[in-house]
């Protein structure tokens, strides 16, 4: 190797002394916390004040919210342990539906807390969804309140 | 090109290597899938193959980084400087596995080309955790590509010295993005503190290495002789020199070797014209003097190489007087012939 190259070798391990170590550091520093009620979506909407019904497990609690006169509904995914898909689509469909004819109503990663709309016509008892591998074309969850 | 023309200059060292190379790929993959799937056995085969080849890759780097290091720490760690370069490749094709299977899995589900995608699907620039960090790997991905293609000597030649090793510098680049991709991903999603130990081991063994090996090298640049007579400069006695291996010297701007070959002394240019080797770590094989990074081959008198190679590095006038040798460190120009000096001889005298 020659000088000026064993010379720009040193200066780069040198700058790397510093530089690494806090990278790393401020890599780990900036963990949340609390990662599972980290939001992942930024424009996630505001969650609507009334829960209708829960549905809970060891890995997520779904919420149906409303609003105070019922007008607009919205679903609740909240994850609790990391969801064994890296992503998965949540579909409504109809009692004993399949994902032929589902609707569907977004999308949902391993962590986070994640709100979606649902149509008007929303009520408890048309309350069905499935939580769909759209990668290797199986359902993961289905959700019934 | 003749019709005898190969990619690689096949040898048995080489295919021990790379053999060697690809059994540890093989073993550790099939270990870290084995492994998965009796601990983790509802992750999907993508995500294990992910992960899998995301840690060999890092461990392949690692590894790679460090050898420069090592051999000039210590030579025993030379052989495997010889054949880096295939282990870089192989690196880079791991870790093109995880940059595919990564695109696939999170980027391939929406109506937006996949590359589009992993650019604008995240652009939480100002915050560390939700960081974008899949790009730090793309652009990492892109330099270690650039780095295997121009990996033949095709492109040594083609390229130049100066703009090849310039585009390999970017490795440094490359390693500080993949630190930074597995800091600002990974270890955001992984609350496990193992892998931010594992990181940082990595990381200040590599740091610790090549600053240990850098003051080495600047202490060998700094002992210049000031004992100096008509611009020869003693240097050391015959007895320091083995028979067949060289002494390194900086008189002055670059390192100058002197090698004891058959009862004479050749000084000639230390730096191999192939990658910058230290040619007087390197030494006299039938004849000639090998560099210890590729092989190489210069003739101790002149500084050539054999027919029909064309390589030709300084020589330096070198003289002995009693049992001291003195090194004049003013170079000829490349392939300049020199009679060398004659040990016996001048001990006489």
């Amino acid at each position: 190797m020659i000088q000026p190259l064993r010379k720009m070798h040193f200066r780069i391990w040198s700058i790397f002394a510093v530089l690494l170590p806090l990278g790393i550091i401020s890599g780990w520093l900036s963990v949340p916390s609390l990662p599972v009620g980290k939001l992942f979506h930024p424009d996630q909407t505001e969650p609507l004040p009334v829960v209708i019904k829960t549905i809970k497990t060891a890995d997520y609690t779904v919420n149906l919210r409303s609003d105070a006169s019922r007008g607009s509904y919205q679903l609740e995914w909240i994850n609790i342990t990391a969801l064994k898909s890296p992503s998965a689509l949540i579909y409504q469909i109809k009692a004993n539906g399949g994902i032929e004819n589902a609707e569907i109503i977004g999308r949902i990663d391993p962590r986070g807390s994640y709100r979606f709309s649902l149509r008007n016509d929303t009520t408890v008892s048309n309350s069905h969804f499935i939580v769909y591998d759209i990668i290797h074309h199986r359902v993961i969850e289905k959700i019934n309140f | 090109m003749g019709v005898s023309y190969q990619a690689v200059g096949w040898n048995r060292q080489k295919k021990i290597y790379d053999w060697l190379i690809f059994a540890f790929c093989a073993v550790y993959l099939a270990t870290f899938i084995g492994l998965t799937n009796v601990f983790n056995p509802e992750y999907t085969f993508e995500t294990v193959l992910i992960r899998s080849t995301s840690t060999l890759a890092i461990l392949l780097l690692h590894f790679i980084l460090s050898i420069g290091p090592l051999t000039r720490i210590n030579r025993k760690f030379l052989p495997l400087l010889y054949n880096r370069r295939h282990l870089g490749v192989t690196m880079f094709f791991v870790a093109a596995i995880h940059g595919s299977f990564g695109i696939l899995q999170f980027h391939t589900l929406g109506n937006v080309n996949p590359f589009a995608s992993l650019f604008t699907s995240n652009t939480n620039f100002s915050s560390l955790a939700d960081f974008p960090f899949q790009a730090l790997g793309f652009f990492a991905l892109i330099i270690f590509f650039l780095m295997a293609i121009t990996s033949h000597d095709f492109w040594l030649h083609n390229l130049g010295p100066r703009v090849w090793k310039t585009l390999h510098m970017f490795v440094y680049v490359a390693y500080f993005l993949v630190v930074m991709h597995v800091m600002l991903g990974v270890i955001q999603y992984e609350t496990n503190p193992v892998f931010v130990v594992i990181m940082a081991i990595g990381s200040f063994t590599l740091i610790s290495l090549h600053l240990i090996a850098g003051s080495k090298e600047v202490k060998k640049d700094k002992l210049i002789s000031r004992m100096t007579e008509n611009g020869f400069s003693k240097v050391c006695t015959i007895d320091d020199i083995e028979e067949n291996r060289a002494k390194i010297f900086c008189l002055d701007k670059e390192r100058i070797a002197v090698f004891k070959v058959g009862g004479k002394l050749f000084a000639i240019s230390n730096v191999c014209k192939h990658q910058n080797g230290p040619l007087g770590e390197g030494k006299v094989i039938d004849g000639c003097i090998t560099c210890p990074w590729h092989g190489y081959q210069y003739l101790p008198h002149n500084g050539q190489s054999p027919p029909p190679f064309k390589e030709k590095v300084s020589t330096y006038d070198v003289k002995v007087v009693n049992d001291e040798v003195w090194l004049n460190p003013n170079p000829y120009p490349e392939g300049t012939e020199r009679p060398g000096a004659e040990i016996v001889a001048s001990v006489k005298n």
